[in-house]
């Protein structure tokens, strides 16, 4: 029986390497593409899959949330994150939400087929950072990285860190409710206790939050408007 | 006479994306990859491609710089275009890729939907930019 692999990135570029990459594998196949975490969620109610590759920077639900929500929902799926940084902090967050693969998107191309391989026979995949952090932490060397370590963001819950990054996107209250299926008075609810529970006063300290705490991820532009002096080789 | 493409981008994953794209259209030959704009440099040189698509953030040298050398080296008489696929959907960067020397500007998040289109646009030496929720304008 074929291995099933569920893809979650919102960008279809990046998908079509992706499956280009592992539909190279005999005995694999991806059942099916997701282009948010909400997305990815539904899917793999329907689809099963044994594997679930999620990208960390997606719109809507982030990968790290869409790992939590999966893994809720049915422990038994695989999960593995894809991202553009091995911060502590994500590893840790990712680590803590129970992805039992961790995949640089810059090397996915070299070791995205070896951590499905490593899942499929019941083993992790972690970069060389991660086992040494795992490594630290399990030899509490200060480095602690720890299931028992409480998370980064003890106060929020599940349907909270939702709106946040909802908020953080630019929604309003009424499209947040909207996508969530929730009335605009219960998202107003939710996001004064937000602003409450972490101290925040406007909606930019909340979107400075979300990317400090990977809620969502930007990429930072290169410096443009003044090109730096060069000469042509 | 098939239409030379040169892929830019420092993600293995997203070249490979682009590649399956590009190469499903008859006439077109993706002729090689680089992984950051140091490296397209010498691939500009070494194989002489139509089109290059770039991306904008990438290490040693990002696409930007890389795309004003590639003007200052392609001299006047060359037929070379740059189409960048960039995850900056903005138009303060559109505005700086084109001042560059760019033909196009596309956004990573919608390159599957205006990829062929960017690349036939600017193989024939036509404008092509595209923001993610902007209006296209190819002309």
């Amino acid at each position: 029986m074929k291995l099933r692999i569920l893809l979650a990135d919102d960008h279809e570029i990046v998908r079509r390497g992706l499956c280009s990459l592992l539909q190279r594998h005999e005995g694999w196949e991806v059942c099916g593409e997701a282009s948010d975490g909400r997305e990815a969620i539904e899917m793999a109610k329907q689809l099963k899959p044994d594997v679930v590759i999620v990208d960390i920077g997606m719109p809507y639900l982030n990968g790290l949330d869409t790992t939590r929500q999966l893994l809720q929902n049915d422990p038994n799926f695989k999960v593995i994150v894809l991202t553009i940084t091995d911060s502590d902090q994500v590893i840790r967050e990712a680590l803590d939400a129970g992805a039992r693969g961790f995949v640089l998107k810059s090397d996915a191309a070299r070791d995205l087929v070896s951590a499905v391989a490593a899942l499929q026979s019941k083993r992790m995949f972690f970069t060389p950072r991660v086992n040494d952090l795992v490594l630290a932490g399990f030899l509490d060397k200060g480095h602690a990285v720890s299931r028992n370590e409480p998370p980064n963001l003890p106060t929020l819950t599940a349907r909270e860190r939702e709106v946040t990054q909802l908020l953080a996107e630019g929604k309003s209250s009424k499209e947040v409710a909207t996508l969530l299926n929730l009335s605009t008075k219960t998202v107003e609810t939710h996001r004064s206790n937000i602003m409450r529970k972490l101290s925040l006063h406007s909606i930019r300290d909340l979107v400075v939050y979300a990317i400090k705490n990977n809620i969502i991820q930007i990429q930072m532009p290169p410096q443009i408007g003044t090109p730096p002096e060069t000469t042509v080789a | 006479m098939a239409v030379r493409i040169l892929l830019v981008d420092d993600h293995p994953v997203v070249r490979q994306g682009l590649r399956t794209l590009l190469e499903g259209r008859s006439g077109w030959e993706v002729v090689g990859e680089a992984a950051d704009g140091v490296d397209a440099l010498e691939k500009v040189d070494s194989l002489q491609p139509d089109v290059v698509v770039l991306d904008v953030t990438m290490p040693r040298m990002n696409g930007l710089e890389a795309c004003r050398l590639i003007q200052r080296k392609r001299g006047d008489s060359s037929t070379l275009e740059v189409l960048f696929v960039t995850q900056h959907d903005s138009p303060q960067m559109m505005r700086e890729a084109i001042e560059a020397g760019a033909r196009g500007y596309v956004v990573k998040s919608n390159a599957a939907r205006d990829l062929l289109e960017a690349v036939e646009a600017v193989s024939q030496h036509r404008v092509f930019t595209a923001l993610a929720r902007g209006p296209l304008a190819s002309c």
